[in-house]
């Protein structure tokens, strides 16, 4: 069992040190919770397959330089390029801090926006990792979609750092609320730049009100040496819909948990995924259903793809509590492995106490059919094309289900493009 | 055209041909019938490369070289198409794009240029009347969700557009109603030529009745027992397979 330490007298003076905001009483009180109960270790069950030793001593460098933030200079192509590609009104988080620019012009009537900087908040830090994100959290984003709002494109978060020397640890808290009959859909992007070493954990929270909808896309492209954890806990109204998909494309060392309580009835959530993991990167999805009441209905499909000596990891698990009678929940987990190195840990975890459920899981690794491979090939497909073709066959089955479909076609590509890097000269 | 010689393969430690041999010239089609576990698919899935099956000895040659010796693709680029007993569905691989990559796979080998979209479209879609297909076909995955009919005629379409030099088609008549062997019959017939040869590999007669073969051989135990023209197939229909096995081994 491994113990990250994280220096603690280090953190307490960077926070103390941290201007009197509205964010100064919660960080306060993260900070006596982290304290307390430490980051989590892989003796802990849900994290026994991911080791934040990593991730903690990035913190610790970042601390001995008085935890700069270094000012993102070079990325404004990046950050354009990536805008350009996604039509959306966008919201830029930059190294942890808001982007004033896209805060001014964000225009969408009936969506407000405030920074958790100006006003007291009293934030949640209920889970490993939301202490840390609080305790040093600088500025956050508390987006608020009316119920009669009728937005034309999604609303677009950019998270995105840029580690140009020495070690970068950046915190970004982003709480979501769609008001009763509310209707919106969100994109959320994570990118990096920069050789030195970067961790960023980040925190979101989602509120749906009775009879809303949300569609929610995450796509996580960081650079292939830099990490993340993200954490997205989601509470539905009466009636509301849920629709959320997740893309892993990038990263080193990715943890992505993901929790939906389920409190008023007729609730409506599908949770899909798709991580593409190569040689040396860590992706762990870990996925979590609070079914408290009935009838409500959440299905999820995560699909991965592993090359090289990757590894990844999917724990899904569905709880459906005493009284939750009419629940629906499905659970699946597909996984390709194109090289013998690769390795993934699949758990479904169903855990019921009521009676009247429907309840299903399925987890399968494998790899490509032989079959389909040598049907491709007699027509004329070489070996190295057919894969492919399959690999992108299997990615495509989750990019079709995912929500807000104007940007199906732009992940199509991204995911071939990657593909097409992981796939390259291994005999995959 | 193809020059099958001594042929013996095996799966595992199961040897399935053994010792057959076989002249198909072009312009003919030849009949290949026999009993199951005769190795009929067996010899279909040789010629196309398959590599769950080892060749132990004999030789095939293909345009006057060895074939064996060549990758699944090669063989197709080179002019080799087999119609699958079973096609494969292979969903979220578009029907469409398939077609046009195996078209443009063997045109490459060609030294042609691709073909365009437009051209593409309007080539497929001909050939889809012929077949009496919907165009929709085109926008599914492969074979996805296709009835046992629709698969069929959907390896005739792949077939159609690849013109190949040699077809082989295994149990392509299979589980088909009238309306579909006959247009399966239809598709088969439009492609026959003086510089094309086709192997119509058939557990029965009735296909032979929409297409005539010029020549009819009956497999029994890995090597071919019995070649005839269009009548052993007529006679093979009245007497039964025993009848052959009898004549062979007697």
């Amino acid at each position: 069992m491994k113990s990250p330490k994280l220096s603690f007298d280090a953190l307490r003076a960077f926070v103390d040190n941290l201007p009197d905001d509205g964010l100064a009483a919660s960080r306060q009180a993260a900070l006596e919770h982290l304290h307390k109960n430490g980051l989590p270790t892989t003796g802990d069950e849900d994290w026994k397959y991911t080791d934040l030793t990593m991730i903690v001593d990035i913190g610790n460098r970042w601390l001995e330089g008085q935890g700069q933030q270094p000012l993102p200079a070079e990325i404004g192509g990046t950050v354009d390029e990536i805008c350009s590609s996604i039509d959306a009104d966008w919201l830029i988080v930059l190294g942890g801090q808001i982007d004033e620019r896209s805060l001014a012009e964000f225009s969408p009537s009936g969506v407000s926006i405030r920074r958790l900087t100006e006003s007291a908040n009293d934030l949640l830090f209920d889970a490993p990792l939301s202490d840390l994100n609080t305790a040093l959290l600088q500025d956050g984003l508390r987006i608020r979609v009316d119920g009669d709002a009728a937005l034309r494109r999604p609303i677009g978060i950019l998270v995105i750092d840029d580690a140009m020397a020495g070690a970068v640890m950046s915190q970004i808290r982003i709480e979501i609320e769609v008001m009763a009959s509310g209707s919106a859909s969100f994109v959320e992007y994570h990118a990096s730049t920069g050789s030195a070493d970067s961790y960023t954990n980040s925190v979101t929270s989602l509120d749906l009100g009775d009879g809303s909808c949300a569609d929610y896309v995450r796509i996580q492209d960081r650079a292939l040496h830099h990490n993340h954890t993200s954490r997205l806990a989601v509470t539905t109204g009466q009636d509301s819909a849920f629709n959320h998909c997740a893309f892993d494309l990038g990263g080193r060392m990715i943890r992505n948990d993901i929790a939906i309580d389920i409190t008023e009835p007729g609730g409506q959530i599908a949770f899909d995924g798709l991580y593409l993991v190569g040689d040396g990167q860590h992706v762990d999805n870990h996925t979590r259903a609070d079914h408290r009441v009935g009838p409500a209905e959440s299905h999820q499909e995560y699909r991965g793809i592993l090359t090289g000596k990757a590894r990844g990891v999917w724990n899904g698990k569905a709880i459906v509590h005493q009284g939750a009678d009419g629940t629906d929940a499905e659970q699946a987990n597909h996984n390709l492995l194109l090289s013998d190195n690769a390795e993934v840990d699949a758990k479904p975890e169903l855990e019921i106490y009521a009676d009247d459920v429907k309840c299903s899981h399925g987890t399968t690794v494998g790899q490509l059919d032989e079959t389909s491979l040598f049907y491709l090939r007699t027509r004329g497909l070489s070996e190295h094309e057919a894969k492919q073709v399959l690999t992108r066959a299997f990615a495509q089955a989750i990019v079709s289900k995912s929500p807000i479909s104007s940007i199906h076609d732009m992940l199509a590509e991204k995911i071939s493009q990657r593909l097409g890097e992981l796939m390259h000269g291994a005999d995959a | 055209m193809l020059e099958v010689k001594d042929l013996k393969a095996s799966i595992g430690d199961t040897e399935i041909l053994r010792g057959l041999s076989l002249d198909v010239g072009a312009g003919e089609v030849h009949a290949i019938m026999g009993p199951n576990g005769s190795g009929k698919s067996t010899l279909a899935l040789v010629i196309a490369g398959h590599d769950d099956y080892k060749v132990t000895s004999g030789s095939v040659t293909y345009q006057g070289s060895d074939l064996l010796e060549l990758e699944p693709e090669e063989r197709a680029r080179k002019g080799i198409f087999l119609g699958f007993q079973y096609p494969v569905e292979i969903p979220g691989v578009n029907n469409a794009y398939l077609l046009k990559a195996a078209v443009n796979a063997k045109r490459k080998h060609q030294g042609l240029d691709e073909m365009d979209a437009f051209e593409f479209l309007k080539l497929a879609k001909e050939k889809m009347a012929l077949l009496d297909m919907d165009p929709k076909f085109l926008n599914r995955g492969v074979n996805e969700g296709f009835s046992g009919g629709e698969k069929k005629r959907n390896e005739i379409l792949q077939m159609a557009m690849l013109e190949p030099s040699l077809a082989i088609l295994d149990e392509t008549d299979s589980g088909l109603d009238i309306d579909a062997l006959r247009a399966v019959a239809q598709g088969v017939n439009a492609l026959r030529s003086p510089d094309r040869a086709i192997v119509l590999v058939t557990h029965y007669q009735r296909l032979l009745d929409y297409v005539e073969p010029d020549h009819v051989h009956v497999l029994s135990e890995g090597r071919i027992a019995r070649s005839g023209d269009k009548s052993l197939a007529l006679e093979l229909e009245e007497k039964g397979y025993d009848w052959v096995r009898e004549a062979a081994t007697g």
